[in-house]
């Protein structure tokens, strides 16, 4: 089976990441002023599009790779369905005794998919450092170093909370927004500033 | 588990990235392979073997329990 080569996953997976970050910004706050109800579920519905196409992207890169990097993907996606799992159960149990709002457990469904992303993330560079490998597990890694791309994220989410705050969202939501991105940012900084001092040793 | 993939490699005059692109893997695992940090599965063992012109047995050794 040929490999993919993670430059080209990348690409797309960033597009169709843009792509949903387009649509829950621009079509998704359509469902509550449309009237009628088929528009209201598509257009509820729509971000879903671009999020099976980044999990097909996702899907694929993993059935192309090879036997090591499936090895770190899957101890990645065994931890990550852990940590879902107990997300969601802590969820349903504080739901249960009425501690949470129907608000509050629709929130919580919404970040389900960003908890299982981000502790697949973290689990697969934990496993694949095992090993003495770089999280791509590609050469080409190093095209975007992961500092490069928190930053870049941060970006993004600071583009949105500017969106939000023109369009004046609810503080809590706004709140989020801005704490992400503000998170991002310094994990961003951090790692750089440790790649810059890695990279300024290795030149001495 | 030891190999001697290194050692066969430079015999060839291969880089990592060259034997990688012959067993179609990524070169990080032909890395984890030669530090001794990742026991390749049987299939892959053989591919090497057979690019080699070798017996497994001669490549790959146990190593101490």
């Amino acid at each position: 089976m040929t490999r993919i080569k993670y430059k080209s996953f990348q690409r797309n997976f960033l597009l169709a990441m843009l792509a949903y970050l387009v649509v829950v910004l621009l079509v998704w706050p359509l469902a509550r002023t449309v009237p009628s109800l088929p528009l209201k579920v598509l257009c509820a519905l729509a971000p879903i599009v671009p999020l099976a196409v980044a999990m097909g992207l996702m899907a694929r890169r993993i059935l192309h790779s090879d036997e090591l990097e499936q090895r770190t993907h899957l101890v990645g996606l065994g931890v990550a369905s852990g940590v879902v799992a107990l997300f969601s159960t802590v969820g349903g149990f504080l739901a249960s005794a009425k501690l949470l709002s129907l608000d509050a457990c629709a929130n919580l469904l919404l970040w389900l998919f960003p908890v299982l992303m981000v502790s697949y993330g973290v689990a697969r560079l934990w496993v694949a450092r095992r090993y003495g490998i770089a999280a791509g597990c590609d050469d080409e890694d190093e095209t975007f170093p992961t500092y490069q791309r928190l930053l870049g994220a941060a970006g993004l989410l600071g583009i949105c909370t500017a969106w939000g705050y023109y369009k004046s969202i609810d503080s809590f939501h706004l709140g989020l927004l801005s704490g992400t991105c503000a998170g991002l940012a310094v994990s961003g900084a951090l790692l750089g500033l440790l790649h810059w001092r890695r990279r300024r040793g290795s030149h001495e | 588990m030891n190999n001697r993939l290194r050692e066969l490699r430079g015999k060839h005059n291969w880089s990592q990235g060259d034997l990688a692109e012959k067993l179609d893997v990524s070169r990080q695992t032909i890395n984890a392979i030669e530090t001794g940090k990742y026991d390749p599965s049987l299939p892959l063992a053989f591919r090497i073997a057979r690019l080699f012109r070798q017996n497994i047995e001669s490549i790959f050794e146990p190593g101490k329990d």
